[in-house]
């Protein structure tokens, strides 16, 4: 398996402060890692400068052997790189088949042109991406597929996340990167979130993801690989296992009072 | 089953007569008061139309399924419109205004309604494209229909030129830009001597086809219009066209794109999406319709001077996308068609034209911020 995505020195400063402070990070092709912390250690942070929405003041991003520091977040994400959002960043005014069809916006070349002078070529275009997206929404839950027009702002949290994610495969990413998709779920809609997640694994082989969650038991269920952040810096990398019984890891998300009491 | 279906055509056809000749009563009364009741009788009906749901779906079924025949009825009624009115040209030039304002704000459209641009400069673009078809008739006799495609495309070059600087800009900012050059626009209309500074250009020619000059009553069917008819049907001509293309650019990748822009930008880039290259498209594209308007507009009236492309202009097309529906292309046209007419018809209130646009807007912005016709949802067949 070859590397897919790594970062040198990874850095970016905010004024004064460093949010995400010489970070290395590298993962392969087809490996699922999680990417955790307490909050405000620079998870989101890390994400916005792997999709290019920040750009970073120190250190170097390499995706698949080519850099991508200085790209606007567009050609990012038309190499590959997809993501969802902490707060779900939907087009909510827009139906949940429009919001996955845009996101075959990548792979789809039909212009103003096309659209007015060649209306055959541009409707093909548009009729074959409908199909995709119903196709790739009906994997994932049949009650979408089938409520497809509705406003994808007047679905419930747990079935527009499912969208997110959905719009995010619709470009067929390489690198699928999941901000806390679990957050505010119960624990069977986090089961049916996990179980998503296998699905993605299997149908697009060959996709690395990493994902941001606070839910243990998420982590532990489908990453191999855990990365801890903490006020920007990595602390700990490792198996689940190996990371919950770092000391650094438990004093970065229980505080100073444990390690003081076991002293 | 046959008998049904023509039952439901004539159904069709008597709704669709009933609302011209109401269309046609309402723009024949003279007096104020009859005005406010025709107005009224409007304003009761779309109240009854929008509550009364089951009544509002039944109607728009059967346009829906007689697409044709409610197409085909309706534009014969809109070209009988010169021969109607052809005892009162006022008319039929309020009917060329109207329409003229509805290019215009399906031109606006683009940015306003689809992607969320709120642009101020639509005088500019409407300016430019009349200036320079104007200037280049009156000093090198070019003629109107090449006029129209470079009067279009010079506008376009100005909103890219506009485009450029409103990228490193969002919303308000964006907006003041806008405005900022549609002031420089028109100052440096009223400036530079060769526009003709603050007397403008007079003496523009009108178009001609085969010799027939569009200043000549038109003779046809044994009929004689007043000259404000040929207008007519270029508008007519023109509007469609313009029609045509923001349906098609709506219905395409370009126009869900654009909406992908409105509803979320940060989104949007991380869809893919060059954010800048589509917002710049729908600047250029509202500008082509800008100019192509302005270019008209010139030839038909034969004088133009900067005080036609005052901000006011700008303003109006803003509350005529924002009153008809955001980014709903039938919704445009209808709050162009309004926001031509009614201020025709209530002359008594002239003065009050800009408080009545602002009123409009905040009170639309405030209760209906997608307008009287929002924009529909998507439908793909299967």
């Amino acid at each position: 398996m070859s590397r897919l995505i790594e970062t040198e020195q990874l850095t970016i400063h905010f004024g004064g402060l460093a949010a995400v402070n010489e970070v290395d990070f590298h993962m392969d092709e087809g490996e699922v890692v999680g990417l955790i912390g307490p909050n405000g250690s620079g998870k989101t942070t890390f994400f916005n400068l792997l999709t290019g929405i920040y750009r970073p003041t120190g250190g170097s991003i390499r995706y698949r052997g080519e850099n991508l520091v200085g790209l606007p977040a567009f050609k990012i994400a038309k190499k590959g790189i997809a993501r969802t959002f902490q707060n779900n960043r939907l087009f909510l005014n827009l139906s949940v088949l429009d919001n996955i069809l845009i996101g075959m916006h990548p792979h789809q070349d039909s212009d103003w042109f096309d659209a007015i002078f060649r209306r055959r070529y541009a409707e093909k275009e548009l009729q074959q991406g409908v199909e995709k997206s119903l196709e790739l929404l009906g994997q994932f839950s049949q009650d979408l597929a089938e409520s497809c027009y509705r406003r994808a702002g007047d679905l419930p949290q747990a079935d527009r996340r499912r969208v997110e994610i959905c719009r995010a495969l619709a470009s067929s990413p390489k690198l699928l990167l999941l901000d806390e998709p679990s957050a505010g779920m119960s624990p069977e809609e986090t089961e049916v979130l996990m179980e998503d997640i296998r699905k993605v694994r299997e149908k697009l082989e060959g996709i690395g993801v990493i994902i941001i969650e606070h839910d243990m038991m998420v982590i532990k269920g489908v990453a191999e690989r855990v990365v801890v952040l903490n006020y920007g810096r990595k602390i700990a990398e490792g198996s689940f296992e190996e990371i919950s019984n770092n000391e650094e890891v438990l004093e970065a998300y229980l505080g100073r009072e444990e390690k003081d009491v076991a002293a | 089953m046959h008998e049904k279906s023509i039952i439901r055509g004539v159904f069709l056809i008597a709704i669709e007569t009933a609302f011209f000749i109401l269309f046609v009563a309402f723009m024949l009364t003279h007096q104020t008061g009859k005005t406010v009741a025709f107005l009224l009788f409007f304003i009761f009906l779309g109240i009854f139309f929008e509550r009364w749901e089951k009544a509002r779906l039944a109607l728009l079924g059967l346009f829906q399924e007689m697409k044709i025949l409610a197409a085909v009825v309706f534009i014969f009624m809109l070209l009988t419109i010169p021969f109607v009115f052809q005892t009162s040209p006022y008319l039929i030039h309020i009917c060329v205004m109207a329409g003229l304002y509805a290019i215009l704000a399906l031109g606006l459209n683009f940015q306003l309604g689809s992607t969320n641009v709120v642009n101020f400069a639509t005088a500019a673009s409407y300016g430019i494209g009349a200036y320079t078809s104007a200037l280049l008739a009156v000093h090198y006799h070019l003629s109107f229909w090449p006029g129209i495609l470079i009067g279009g495309g010079v506008a376009s070059l100005f909103g890219l030129l506009l485009g450029i600087p409103c990228m490193k800009t969002k919303d308000y900012y964006l907006s003041l830009v806008t405005i900022a050059f549609g002031l420089i626009v028109y100052i440096l209309l009223i400036n530079f001597s060769w526009t003709g500074g603050p007397n403008g250009i007079p003496n523009i020619p009108p178009p001609s086809i085969a010799g027939r000059s569009f200043r000549d009553p038109l003779n046809v069917f044994g009929f004689t219009l007043p000259f404000q008819s040929n207008y007519f049907y270029l508008i007519f001509l023109l509007v469609g066209g313009a029609l045509f293309v923001a349906h098609r650019l709506h219905h395409s990748r370009v126009g869900l794109t654009w909406n992908a822009i409105r509803e979320d930008e940060i989104a949007a880039r991380c869809q893919g999406i060059d954010v800048t290259w589509y917002k710049i498209l729908a600047f250029c594209i509202d500008a082509f319709f800008g100019g192509v308007t302005g270019t008209v507009y010139a030839h038909y009236i034969g004088f133009i001077s900067p005080e036609n492309f005052a901000f006011i202009v700008s303003v109006v097309v803003v509350t005529m996308v924002i009153l008809g529906g955001m980014d709903n292309v039938f919704g445009v046209v209808i709050g162009a068609i309004l926001l031509t007419v009614l201020p025709e018809k209530f002359r008594a209130f002239e003065d009050l034209r800009l408080l009545i646009y602002g009123v409009i807007v905040v009170t639309m912005l405030m209760f209906r911020p997608q307008g009287l016709f929002p924009q529909k949802l998507r439908i793909y067949q299967k």
